[in-house]
């Protein structure tokens, strides 16, 4: 009994305070004010009227609209899950590298990330485009002897995704995977299962919560990150991230806008419980 | 592991950073100053060295902020406090929602002496009649640029663009009130026709278009032009006079419908800290040797009346630059149509899918 | 032998995937680099070769003012985002509380909710706090969004770790602060490592939301790029980007060095 009850309280107090207080103030507030907008009405020139209304509500229904969420939600899932399949064996191999080495080859994958993303899109313009240098080096090579279509096409937009989301994946997964006890995975083969068997039962659970994480942080932004479909898609799908936007801009229609943002926030919640659900006992991973 | 010169150098970096956050927090008072003037300009519009000679002429210091569309402009100016910025540059129909709103002041034509330099075609228009609230800073339109070493045929109207020989080649203006207003006035009618049939008629005349289009871009529709990705483009007259100047072959259209033009005006957010200066600093961009320098480094038209003699032949001869007037009268501009936007929204919605 | 001829395909093959996703990620870094010498002022096509960007960038006041502005907001952001967040995973791991859920929720709203209304809605708190626009309002903004991929990420890392080490620890009569910083810390660096790098890289390059919350004349570097678009982004940029990627290279083969060298005098 020697540490009282105020200690306690004291410590978890400076742990949870400080994320408290700034969720409160800067996410809470926020969301509010997101919140009671949705339920007014478009002011004649833009803005809102003080008058309850569910119609916005009502109008996110519409099959335009969810047809928009849904094809949305199929790109971030796709997108989420190549980041997975490239991203798990990359973490995985650097893990097992030298400290030093292994610290060297985290920082290399930021570093790319340091440039301004918008310049590295234009990289991949200057890459994709019918006469740019992938082109170029594939007829070159006699690989092929027409330029193919390699931008402002779904391929690219997806390409595009996965570049950026990669590190979201890379990093959370890295950061559990490198805690693997080594020890554990010798035991195993130690006790005669082959590494399949020791990768599906030893190996896989206990880097789950990287693999949450990274799903997470890959899916999530996923969904909002439309400037890269406007940019090597050639804007030519409409994205939820897109529809919002213009809501709060051409259609100056904010009530709308805050329904879509809400409905998406409820989708979202409602999907990393079911993940969390499906994870089993990872209560504890937020 | 974690050794005594690490200690030190992480808690003289987490002093630093706190007093350099302490610092920023409450040397806040900047505005505060006499001689300050917070401008938000379009991007691209004015160049530095302009402003930089308005400074030293004056003694003001000026604070330059920028945006790239009219509703981002609108979206800051609602939700910050009045009185953040002194000197907005919204386009016609963003000023008469912005007058409606309640969000300008009325400028004290007095002290812009020079507002007689002022070609009279861009003035006394709808959105502003007496131009009580606002001053024209430039105008512009969206025009048809064609790569002639690709397209061998003559090109004279949106009609034209429909031809399936086009299939995957155009540059299109990612802009709804453009695109169908483009769709209508090809149809004969107005570009702010709110009728629902003649809408649809528009969103059918736009699904027809639709393969023709390879990509949509209003931020640099000059790239896929100067690149050649794309050879026929719906664009800024100032991004087709880019890509002109990159590209020999690039030729420009008026279109025979008529194009979709638009006057970008100075105009002064209601409670301003700075309304003199801001009005001296309108006064200044209209001084004929300014609207020079300004046009000699961003290819748009220019409404300067008394500037016109002295502005580059580089400017006068390209044809993309220096449209015509009499081509700019025949042109539409956009109107804010109320409650009627939500249509044109779901149409571009739709045509997107 | 066939084990250890084996055993080096099979690293060679592993090095080649390594390779092959570093060379994925740095394609378009590489035209970049080659771009910064372009004498194009346009970034469309490359037109022919000049190092005269080197030069004029650094006389591009606005640029390097935007790039100040920038990393400082970056390091004050990721710094405070850092530890708040570090300090909440750990504390979110050990105490169950209550509210807890909600505070749980809430760390994805920020993550999802289009950057568009964030950004907007910020402002408005702003305009209501009666707090200036400038400096300080984008990096409370930014700390905002970066927060919950810090949490995220450190718990990651928490999960399952082994807690004995740190009640032996206190058990030995070490108080609560010290047991942090001497071992939990450690233990979870990689984590917060990580975290702190995925917030520093979305606040370098975040323009939406420092966009609404930027006051008259703050400008950043994303938001300076964004705005060059219209005339063409300028191989300025190109050089820049260039040099930064430089410097941090220079600075890894530093610190690479340095922790070689200890190695192998601690070997020694």
């Amino acid at each position: 009994m020697k540490k009282g009850k105020n200690k306690d309280l004291l410590s978890m107090i400076t742990m949870i305070g400080p994320i408290g207080f700034w969720m409160i103030l800067f996410v809470a507030i926020p969301l509010v004010y997101v919140f009671a907008i949705s339920f007014m009405r478009k002011g004649i020139y833009g803005g809102v009227e003080f008058a309850f209304t569910v119609s916005n509500y009502l109008e996110t229904l519409n099959p335009l609209y969810l047809q928009i969420f849904i094809g949305s939600l199929i790109m971030a899932a796709i997108s989420t899950i190549v980041c997975l399949l490239i991203g798990y064996p990359f973490a995985y191999l650097i893990s097992m590298k030298s400290q030093i080495k292994k610290n060297l080859l985290l920082m290399l994958v930021i570093l790319p990330f340091l440039t301004n993303s918008l310049i590295r899109m234009y990289g991949w313009i200057t890459l994709l485009r019918t006469e740019g240098i992938i082109n170029k080096v594939l007829i070159y090579l006699h690989i092929i002897n027409q330029p193919i279509q390699l931008i402002y096409n779904n391929f690219a937009v997806m390409l595009g995704l996965v570049y950026c989301l990669l590190p979201f994946m890379i990093l959370p997964l890295y950061s559990s995977i490198e805690k693997l006890d080594m020890s554990l995975l010798e035991a195993a083969s130690d006790l005669g299962a082959k590494s399949r068997k020791t990768f599906l039962k030893v190996t896989l659970p206990l880097t789950m919560p990287g693999i949450f994480a990274g799903s997470i942080l890959v899916f999530i932004p996923a969904l909002g990150l439309f400037f890269i479909a406007d940019l090597l898609g050639g804007s030519k799908s409409m994205l939820i991230g897109n529809i919002i936007r213009n809501q709060f801009l051409t259609a100056r229609n904010w009530p709308f806008g805050a329904a879509l943002s809400m409905v998406l926030i409820f989708i979202t919640l409602i999907l990393v419980a079911v993940y969390k659900k499906a994870g089993g006992s990872m209560d504890d991973l937020v | 592991m974690i050794n005594k010169t690490i200690k030190k150098i992480i808690s003289i970096t987490i002093i630093g950073v706190i007093s350099l956050t302490a610092m920023t927090g409450c040397g806040s008072g900047k505005s505060k100053e006499k001689g300050e003037l917070n401008v938000f300009n379009w991007t691209e519009y004015i160049p530095e060295s302009v402003v930089k000679q308005f400074e030293s002429e004056y003694g003001i210091k000026v604070n330059y902020s920028t945006y790239s569309s009219n509703e981002e402009c609108l979206a800051k100016l609602q939700s910050s406090a009045q009185g953040t910025y002194d000197l907005v540059v919204p386009s016609d129909y963003m000023v008469s929602i912005m007058k409606k709103k309640g969000l300008l002041e009325k400028l004290d034509k007095d002290k812009i002496t020079n507002f007689h330099n002022v070609n009279d075609v861009y003035l006394n228009r709808d959105f502003d009649k007496g131009n009580e609230y606002s001053v024209p800073f430039d105008t512009g339109a969206a025009l048809i640029a064609v790569n002639t070493n690709v397209v061998k045929e003559d090109i004279k109207s949106y009609k034209d663009l429909l031809n399936p020989k086009y299939k995957n080649s155009m540059v299109v203006l990612d802009d709804q009130r453009i695109l169908i207003g483009i769709a209508l006035k090809a149809l004969g009618y107005s570009l702010n026709e709110t009728d629902d049939a003649k809408l649809a008629q528009a969103k059918a005349y736009l699904e027809k278009l639709k393969p023709n289009i390879k990509l949509y871009d209003s931020d640099s529709p000059k790239s896929s032009l100067i690149s050649g990705e794309a050879s026929i483009g719906l664009t800024w007259n100032a991004e087709a006079a880019l890509a002109m100047n990159q590209n020999k072959n690039i030729k420009v259209v008026y279109p025979q419908e008529g194009m979709y033009i638009f006057i970008d005006n100075f105009a002064i957010p209601k409670g301003a800290k700075n309304k003199e200066a801001a009005e001296l600093f309108i006064n200044f961009i209209l001084r004929p040797e300014i609207n020079k320098k300004i046009v000699e480094a961003f290819p748009y038209k220019s409404v300067n009346k008394a500037a016109e003699d002295s502005l580059p032949d580089s400017y006068k001869n390209n044809p993309a630059s220096n449209i015509p007037d009499k081509e700019m009268i025949k042109g539409e501009s956009v109107k804010d149509v109320g409650a009627a936007t939500a249509k044109f929204d779901k149409i571009w919605s739709e045509i997107k899918q | 032998m066939k084990k250890t001829a084996k055993r080096k395909i099979n690293n060679i093959f592993k090095n080649a995937y390594i390779g092959f996703v570093y060379l994925f990620l740095f394609l378009p870094i590489i035209v970049i680099v080659v771009f910064s010498f372009n004498t194009s002022r346009m970034n469309i096509t490359f037109q022919g070769f000049t190092t005269k960007w080197y030069i004029s960038m650094f006389s591009n006041t606005t640029l390097m003012e935007a790039l100040i502005n920038t990393l400082f907001i970056a390091v004050v952001s990721t710094f405070v985002s850092g530890v708040i967040g570090t300090l909440a995973a750990v504390g979110m791991n050990k105490f169950n509380f209550r509210g807890k859920r909600i505070i749980e929720a809430l760390l994805y709203v920020p993550v999802v909710i289009p950057e568009i209304v964030l950004g907007i809605a910020l402002l408005s708190v702003f305009s209501i706090l009666n707090m200036e626009l400038g400096l300080f309002t984008i990096i409370l903004s930014h700390i905002t969004f970066s927060v919950p991929f810090v949490i995220i990420t450190v718990r990651a890392r928490i999960s399952g770790l082994d807690r004995s080490i740190e009640e032996a620890a206190m058990d030995l009569g070490a108080n609560k602060f010290k047991t942090f910083i001497k071992i939990t810390l450690p233990m979870i660096a990689p984590g917060v490592l990580s975290g702190i790098m995925l917030a520093f890289t979305l606040s370098l390059d975040d323009v939406v939301i420092s966009f609404f919350t930027a006051g008259p004349g703050s400008n950043t570097l994303p938001l300076k790029i964004f705005s060059m678009i219209k005339t063409g982004v300028t191989p300025e940029v190109n050089v820049l980007s260039t040099l930064i990627i430089l410097v941090t290279i220079m600075g890894l083969a530093c610190v690479t060095f340095a922790q070689a060298r200890k190695i192998k005098s601690i070997k020694n």
